[in-house]
């Protein structure tokens, strides 16, 4: 339950219009008992005879515009709240994921966006206003009930507490750990589906469909037997709240007898109160469930940052050149060390070519410039400041970074470049897609630079994505680049002619090139090889 | 409805539908008219359950207005025969609220489990072509939500429609029996209710698939977001990502709020009918009691608490109403799902000759969007069983499109292509994916251990065998150096796996597979040369006694297609330029 706090202290940005739909809940509440208390009052032909059909005249209207208001604002005030938290997920998820999402299931973090924050609707829809109705009914009645007879108020009173307060309690409680299973059969339906969708191809090249098509339904199977479970929980408590119900208004037309006229207008009021709170207990099952999935919200957006940012970080130096002092590093504790006292020093504006099998460490290289880890011993410095005093992201604005893992969204050419400098020209746009050797095919494309890539920008081939994401690279404004095997399926008369043009476009940039190998185009001022975890300086 | 406009695109585009919602809304209509005939079955002991749930209600309103007629002294019998029928009725009418939920809940997930088998199975069999033009995330959309969403409809609104009507004309009975005024004033009340329903009802369908439309963006977006999270990260656009997922969850909630606009009036149409209702036989009633022609305080009791009972259908109906909103807008999307081939005739696979696998391309054109040209024109080569073919040429160039012919990823636009002499678009899909193994560019490891992985290949092989196909595929020497071994667990993507690793898990799936024709699409592309030598080490074992197809431009790849004395066709922009090697 506590992460349900957790979940709705981030909607207090929104606190107005929730309040707002919380204060025409109540007067909604108020009108409707009034209304149903006059009700009575006329049946039962009192004194107010002349004033009672005229307050229901009146109150009838009110209660319905009262009504419709009441669930616009509600509704309103909670999408609003969840669009915020959709957004603080998304922030915390950014902030914990620089360095991709690694064992995380892109499908269990989309459930968790979508199906789990909508879960959070019951906590204020359904358990907070009805919640609030029923604390504010409550004294009313009693100490309507109250006057006329001690014993009805008390029975009255304590079925309205089972049916508000403890059911729903009970119900909530019980329902926590199917309230999981649920959050967690719906996130594997979703991953089982993505699966076999993403993987079409491989699906259809071995067969597999029918595979794919059973991992589904047993999937289906387990969300819809989890989704029985609750709904099972939900209709019983639903139906021991009715039972309450009726026996507080049996008790109310029983003890009546005796008590006159006024005995009707009563059991009026208590088939109203009851009717206000009559949805509590199925929404104390669904708060068990919403629980659960807000533990599951917080657990993917909080929790310990890896490599947090110093408290006070320094001001992000004015150099660009990177030095590796003393570097010793693994990726695991149970792994092997990939630097063993590395030192590697690259000038600001020089040209670095960093050469190595595969393994030796090249990516490892960039990881630690990029603080996506850290070393063990020794220290990564820009422009002689230690990156550990740096912030993130100042960091990270001024090292650009090409690699295998790069990502083409599913967006057009020009909104995938634009990622890299917001507000970039068209010129420049070109410029860079010059560069990278990919302009001819752009402009032959119909829609140019508002081509779609599509997912994973498989739309083109390999070669042709390779060369978007490079152009995009060379588009950023940053002062080191770090370009992990550029050419890498590339043809070698394009991988020619784009370290030629490499060689033009530094304009003052720290280029650091990681290679295997060197095809004799470049233009170098440096040449590292790494080799069992230490760089050794190598003859151009 | 950009998705179901995507969906319906990739469709049209790979030639596998053969109706589209949009040219011709027969398609959703016949198919909302299909669903709801079966719906109205399915929903039968659930109206039964509605009905009799009504008739216990008129019941306990009855005894309630005896008692109530006690209180106020207008009638002096004991209390208690009343008193118990009223428990009775209660308890029973709460046993029956329960099992009509559990049946409902039953109800809706047979339909939902029906569908979504359904359209799982279509887009399966409609294959990667989809992903052409189609977001994974949003088929997936399709299959998971928007199937929960048509639950509503088969669960609610099917058993709900029929009670509205049946329900309300029991008690109308019951009460013109009683007093036929107070009938009067029941049935006028209660036909303003489907004017005003069906007023706000005008435009609801549209904004409903508006409203699935933004959830499915919000989806599509924030699923690729993640996918490439790191790259956001690292140029420092989270924030310009955090306001464009604030931008769409807020259309989100503009369309959400436009659909539940309309859902909301017609409840207020509701209450208004029952309070007019109420207020009419209330002053009524008071009036009659005052002058004194009151005759039967309890009938005019019940007829007043009858009210609630009397609407309480039409609540439920009402509540439903924009169930069948969502039916409407999914039926949009899933009539337009590729349709499943007629089921084959069973005839025995003409292809499968023991003595390996000869494919034949005849003048073949191949299509993907008009407005970027052919992919491929006029191809034709032949390859011998045992024979290997090198596909040449820069990245563009049609090279790939040939591979996924072969697959049976998509189907020649023009011209033929034959396997032992068969059509390739004659063969089982079943028989066409034992023939063929292929290893692409990128291979999609699903999150599990490296030894699931190979397993996919072929599930029902043994330990041993998915070893020996490690070993193979020298993936042996890498999973030593892994705590786990091949037990480790690789993340979606391959995550934990370098490209070469990566690459080597396909081969051992394609070693495992042992299928007689080979087909390698650029498979050391993203490879440095170390690594590729290596990996075409264990490719050249692989292609031992298979026919081989392997699309590449590699210097590497060149050579040692040379050093094997292979044939190998230059393309460039979809046509042969040039053979060369033995024919």
């Amino acid at each position: 339950m506590r992460s349900l706090l957790a979940v709705a202290s981030h909607s207090r940005g929104q606190g107005s219009y929730l309040l707002a739909g919380l204060l025409i809940t109540l007067s909604g509440t108020l009108v409707g008992i009034a209304l149903s208390g006059s009700a009575g009052a006329v049946l039962a032909g009192t004194g107010a005879m002349l004033a009672a059909p005229i307050l229901l005249r009146a109150l009838g209207p009110v209660r319905v515009v009262l009504r419709y208001f009441e669930r616009l604002t509600t509704h309103d005030a909670l999408f609003r709240a969840q669009a915020d938290l959709r957004v603080w997920f998304f922030r915390g998820l950014a902030a914990r994921m620089a360095g991709g999402l690694g064992m995380q299931r892109a499908g269990d973090v989309l459930a968790r966006l979508v199906g789990d924050v909508e879960a959070q609707d019951v906590v204020y829809m359904r358990i907070m206003l009805p919640l609030a109705a029923a604390v504010t009914l409550l004294p009313l009645l009693m100490i309507l009930l109250w006057r006329e007879s001690a014993g009805l108020a008390l029975c009255v009173g304590a079925q309205l507490v089972l049916a508000a307060l403890v059911l729903p309690g009970l119900a909530a409680r019980a329902s926590l750990s199917s309230g999981s299973r649920l959050a967690r059969a719906m996130a594997g339906l979703r991953i089982s589906a993505l699966d076999a969708l993403t993987g079409l191809r491989e699906v259809r090249a071995f067969g597999a469909e029918g595979r794919m098509l059973e991992d589904v339904r047993a999937h289906e199977a387990e969300l819809i037997a989890a989704q029985r479970h609750v709904a099972r929980r939900g209709a019983l408590a639903a139906a021991l709240a009715a039972i309450c119900a009726q026996s507080a208004i049996l008790a109310a037309l029983v003890a009546g007898r005796g008590l006159g006229v006024a005995a009707v207008a009563l059991v009026f009021l208590v088939i109203a109160a009851f009717d206000a709170v009559s949805l509590l207990p199925r929404a104390g099952v669904q708060a068990g469930q919403a629980a659960a999935a807000a533990k599951r919200v917080i657990d993917a957006a909080s929790g310990p940052i890896p490599l947090p940012d110093p408290a006070s970080p320094a001001a992000l130096p004015d150099g660009a050149g990177l030095r590796f002092e003393g570097v010793s590093f693994r990726w695991l504790p149970d792994r092997a060390l990939v630097f063993d006292g590395l030192n590697l020093d690259i000038p600001a504006g020089s040209r670095v070519a960093i050469l190595g099998p595969s393994g030796a460490g090249k990516s490892s290289l960039a990881a630690l410039a990029l603080r996506l880890a850290a070393p063990e011993r020794g220290c990564v410095r820009l422009g002689g400041v230690d990156i550990a005093e740096l912030a993130a992201t100042d960091l990270r604005a001024r090292i650009g970074w090409l690699h295998q893992a790069t990502y083409l969204f599913d967006d057009s050419i020009r909104a995938n470049l634009l990622l890299a400098r917001p507000g970039a020209s068209d010129a420049e746009l070109w410029a860079a897609l010059e560069q990278a050797r990919i302009a001819d095919m752009v402009r032959d494309l119909p829609d140019g630079l508002e081509a779609r890539v599509g997912e994973g920008g498989r739309r083109f081939s390999g070669g042709q994505g390779r060369r978007l994401a490079l152009a995009r690279a060379l588009l950023s404004d940053a002062r080191i680049l770090i370009l992990d095997e550029p050419c890498a399926g590339l043809d070698a008369e394009i991988e020619q002619q784009f370290l030629s043009t490499l060689n033009d476009a530094g304009d003052g940039r720290t280029i650091i090139l990681i290679a295997h190998r060197l095809t004799g185009v470049e233009r170098l001022d440096r040449i590292y090889r790494l080799a069992g975890g230490v760089a050794v300086a190598a003859a151009g | 409805m950009a998705q179901g406009l995507s969906i319906q695109a990739a469709c049209a585009k790979t030639g596998l539908m053969n109706r589209t919602s949009r040219s011709a809304p027969t398609g959703a209509k016949a198919w909302l008219a299909q669903q709801g005939a079966i719906g109205k079955r399915a929903a039968r002991p659930l109206v039964l359950i509605g009905l009799l749930s009504v008739i216990l209600a008129a019941g306990q309103a009855w005894c309630a207005a005896t008692l109530l007629a006690m209180v106020l002294d207008l009638d002096h019998g004991p209390m208690i025969w009343p008193a118990l029928a009223f428990g009775v009725i209660a308890m029973a009418r709460a046993v029956l609220f329960y099992v009509g939920e559990d049946l409902t809940f039953a109800t809706g997930a047979a339909q939902r489990s029906r569908l979504r088998l359904d359209a799982m199975r279509r887009l399966l069999e409609a294959g990667p072509a989809l992903l052409r033009t189609a977001h994974s995330a949003e088929l997936a959309a399709v299959v998971v939500d928007r199937i929960e969403t048509v639950d509503g409809f088969f669960a609610r609104w099917m058993p709900a429609a029929t009670i509205a009507t049946f329900g309300p004309v029991i008690l109308l009975i019951l009460v013109a029996w009683l007093d036929w005024t107070a009938a009067l004033v029941f049935l006028a009340t209660a036909a303003m209710v489907p004017v005003a329903m069906a007023l706000s009802g005008i435009g609801a369908g549209r904004a409903a698939a508006k409203q699935f439309d933004a959830m499915t963006r919000l989806q599509t977006r924030f699923l690729d977001r993640m996918r490439g999270i790191a790259t956001i990260v690292l140029n420092g656009r989270t924030e310009d990502e955090a306001g464009r997922l604030l931008q769409a969850a807020t259309e989100l909630r503009l369309r959400t709020m436009r659909v539940l606009r309309v859902a909301f009036l017609s409840s207020v149409a509701l209450d208004c009918a029952a309070a007019v209702a109420l207020v009419v036989l209330a002053i009524r009633a008071g009036r009659q009691f005052a002058e004194g022609t009151l005759h039967s305080p309890v009938t005019a009791l019940f007829l007043l608490l009858l009210v609630p009972e009397f609407f309480a259908p039409l609540r439920s109906f009402s509540a439903a109403y924009q169930d069948q909103f969502q039916a409407k807008s999914a039926a949009d999307q899933l009539s337009a799902l590729p349709p499943l081939p007629a089921p084959e005739p069973l005839r025995a696979v003409r292809t499968v000759e023991a003595n390996g696998i000869a494919v034949a391309f005849e003048t073949v054109g191949l299509t993907w969007d008009p407005a970027r040209g052919p992919a491929l024109s006029g191809v034709s080569f032949r390859v011998a069983a045992g024979e290997t073919l090198v596909l040449a040429g820069p990245s563009g160039s049609g090279k790939s499109s040939i591979i996924e012919i072969l697959l049976g990823f998509v189907r020649p636009s023009e011209g033929r292509v034959t396997i032992n002499g068969a059509d390739i678009a004659e063969l089982v899909p079943a028989a066409h994916a034992r023939l063929v193994a292929w290893i692409g560019q990128r291979p999609v490891l699903f999150a599990g251990t490296i030894r699931d992985n190979i397993r996919f290949a072929r599930p029902e092989a043994s330990a041993s065998e998915i070893d020996d196909a490690a070993r193979f595929a020298r993936l042996d020497g890498f999973a030593e150096d892994l705590p786990q071994g091949l037990d480790t667990i690789v993340g979606e993507g391959g995550f934990g796996l370098s490209g070469g690793q990566a690459q080597r898990v396909a081969i051992a799936r394609a070693a495992l597979k042992n299928a007689p024709l080979l087909l390698l699409d650029e498979p050391t592309a993203h490879l440095d040369p170390v690594t590729e030598a290596e990996v075409l080490d264990s490719l050249r074992r692989l292609t031992l006694g298979r026919t081989v197809i392997l699309a590449t431009h590699s210097a590497a790849a060149h050579a040692w297609n040379t050093s094997w004395g292979g044939r190998r066709l230059d393309l460039r922009a979809g046509s042969v330029v040039q053979t060369r090697g033995a024919a």
